[in-house]
């Protein structure tokens, strides 16, 4: 962090709550009456962390972290009444907040920890002024002003760098989940690749058909690999749809005979013949009935039945596909539709993501619903074209 | 016994993997059959034999496992080699206890994948001929461990099947089955089982009497009696094992 910019938040902080050289004028006259108070103080504050399971596991190192912990403080409270106020003073508060997230003390124990030491040193305070009564709340005004901006500088620095921390987390979290997903997507080509190359090689009775077969194969699998690396590079910047009105009967006929489903699941389709067309870039849509087709047809390793239905709605067109496979857990559901989130042996965790993203960009709606052990329903809805749109080509 | 080709049925959902090893395992001399989910693959095992079978851990449906634990329930003789792109999955380890033979990574290493095979075919067969399926578990689970690739029968029908369709080193009978005795299995086995060695197991000494005055065709080559010491038994399987001229 900036120390400047840190200075300069100070300041600011400063004049919101009104500080001015008197309050440091204040404090600095009772610095004398309050620094021998301050290692009953800190005593008691430490007593009190070592009765508390969350406050004392973050301290590891025992008697003498302890003694260094309170060394630390006395240094930290004599500072607060002598200043300066300066570029150093706020380094070394946000310095606090940055240590608190390195040895996982939970935020809430600052403002507590605060409190503490705010009353212990205010009835100190009560106890050793000799002046008048204004004087004295003068005094406590100041000296609260003073700790409410240290407080808000650890604050601001725990929250700075926890922040940044859990930023760091996910990334590498995300990282992982791509790395792990182009690793299995292009493993299995690669693996087709290499053993078409060892029959290549080392096969004693290779015939001609043979030999072009796996020189095919390879190259199928070539293109399979570049396609897993295209389908992750693309799903950033998927383009925006070009919407004109198509038949969603034919769409869904475009896709089951391109995915051809196993003789195990029977496929009912239940789609209005009347139904009017959808508004949408028919070849993107092509991708997400693709992978909900897909996705109903691993869900039923062991058979099972897919209904696809379509109808009119509000403003728009329905479509549900609604398998009788396994099922997702309730607790999944929610995050099916994350990238790279997949409960599949096989895939990226790319489609259901996909989809959703192609759908919010048709400003329509994926719904899923879903029984384990029953079965899943994915409902598309899109909108209709207006009436001079039904009229172009 | 029958002197065809080793056989492997390999079993994974990547239909180009199968069809890849299936055209090198082929030739080499291999006999082999794909699958490429669970349920085919138990369909396959109905009307074929095989001697191993190489299986996919991570398949959509009945995993590996759940499908070698299935196809040990009804051909506990294939040796299963197990291939897995996730070696330190729990589900591995699991597979290891399940009694799959071997865990081999992906990509696999195709030169030690064929050294494995080759290893597996020849590895010494046992056949075990008793009533007792709880007997049978127990020395399948010894013997494999031992390097023994294992087999059982619990009675005289299908141990007659069994000799029909492979070759057995050792085979261990019962005295008494349900369908019939000893005797008779061991008669059998010296007729279409030549060069195995055979071991007869009994409850009781005295009931072996009579017969060891028979003809030395019909004697068997070692004696058991129950309950075992198992670590005769072994010793004696493996000192027979390697009697049998290959």
């Amino acid at each position: 962090m900036d120390a400047e910019k840190l200075f300069a938040r100070y300041r600011e902080l400063q004049s919101y709550l009104g500080w001015s050289p008197d309050d440091a004028l204040r404090v600095q006259a009772v610095e004398s009456v309050l620094t021998p108070c301050l290692p009953s103080l800190i005593d008691d504050f430490y007593a009190e962390i070592e009765r508390h399971a969350s406050t004392s596991k973050v301290i590891i190192g025992g008697e003498q972290q302890i003694n260094r912990l309170k060394q630390s403080l006395i240094r930290w409270l004599q500072e607060l009444l002598s200043g300066p106020y300066d570029q150093d003073y706020v380094v070394r508060r946000w310095r606090v907040g940055w240590r608190h997230v390195e040895i996982g003390l939970d935020q809430v124990y600052t403002n507590v920890a605060l409190s503490r030491l705010r009353f212990g040193l205010l009835g100190a305070l009560g106890q050793a002024w000799q002046g008048d009564q204004q004087g004295l709340v003068a005094t406590i005004q100041s000296l609260n002003k003073l700790l409410d901006l240290d407080l808000a500088e650890i604050e601001d620095a725990y929250q700075t760098e926890h922040w940044s921390r859990h930023q760091r987390d996910e990334r590498l979290a995300t990282i992982g989940k791509v790395a792990g997903g182009i690793a299995h997507e292009l493993r299995n080509p690669l693996n087709v690749i290499k053993t078409s190359a060892y029959f290549l090689l080392n096969a004693r009775n290779a015939s001609p058909e043979k030999v072009t077969e796996h020189l095919q194969r390879i190259s199928q699998h070539v293109t399979a690999s570049d396609d897993a690396i295209t389908a992750l590079s693309n799903f950033a910047k998927m383009p925006l749809p070009t919407l004109s009105p198509f038949s969603i009967a034919s769409c869904v006929q475009d896709v089951l005979e391109t995915e051809r489903l196993p003789s195990n699941v029977q496929v009912e389709l239940d789609i209005v013949p009347t139904l009017s067309p959808a508004l949408g870039d028919a070849a993107q849509v092509r991708i997400v009935f693709g992978n909900l087709i897909r996705n109903a047809r691993d869900a039923m390793a062991s058979g099972g039945r897919l209904t696809i239905s379509g109808r009119a709605v509000n403003d728009g067109v329905e479509v549900a596909f609604n398998d009788t496979g396994v099922g997702i857990p309730a607790d999944q559901l929610g995050r099916i539709t994350e990238p790279l989130y997949s409960t599949k042996a096989r895939g990226l965790g790319l489609g259901l993501a996909l989809a959703k993203a192609i759908i919010e960009k048709h400003r329509g709606t994926l719904r899923a619903e879903s029984e384990l052990g029953r079965g899943s329903t994915f409902t598309v809805q899109l909108t209709a074209p207006s009436s001079d749109e039904r009229n172009k080509p | 016994m029958t002197n065809t080709a080793t056989s492997i049925l390999v079993v994974d959902d990547e239909v180009d993997t199968c069809r890849n090893l299936a055209d090198i395992f082929a030739d080499l001399g291999y006999q082999v059959a794909t699958a490429h989910d669970g349920n085919a693959a138990l369909e396959k095992l109905q009307s074929s034999r095989y001697d191993i079978v190489l299986l996919d851990l991570m398949m959509p449906g009945m995993d590996g496992v759940a499908l070698y634990e299935e196809m040990k329930r009804q051909r506990p003789g294939m040796v299963a080699v197990l291939t897995t792109a996730f070696p330190n999955h729990p589900r591995a380890e699991e597979s290891l206890k399940a009694g799959v033979w071997r865990i081999v990574p992906k990509p696999v290493d195709l030169t030690r994948l064929l050294r494995l095979l080759d290893e597996a075919a020849h590895l010494p067969f046992v056949l075990i001929i008793d009533d007792d399926a709880d007997l049978c578990a127990s020395l399948w689970d010894l013997l494999t461990e031992q390097g023994f690739r294992v087999t059982f029968a619990h009675d005289v029908r299908s141990a007659t099947e069994l000799l029909r369709n492979d070759a057995f080193n050792v085979v261990l009978i019962d005295m008494r089955l349900p369908d019939g005795d000893g005797w008779e299995v061991l008669r059998m086995v010296h007729q279409v089982e030549s060069q195995a060695r055979t071991i007869f197991i009994t409850g009781h000494r005295t009931e072996l009497g009579p017969s060891l005055e028979g003809s030395d065709r019909e004697a068997a080559d070692a004696f058991c009696y129950k309950p075992f010491d198992v670590q005769e038994l072994l010793a004696t399987v493996e000192r027979l094992s390697r009697l049998r001229s290959n």
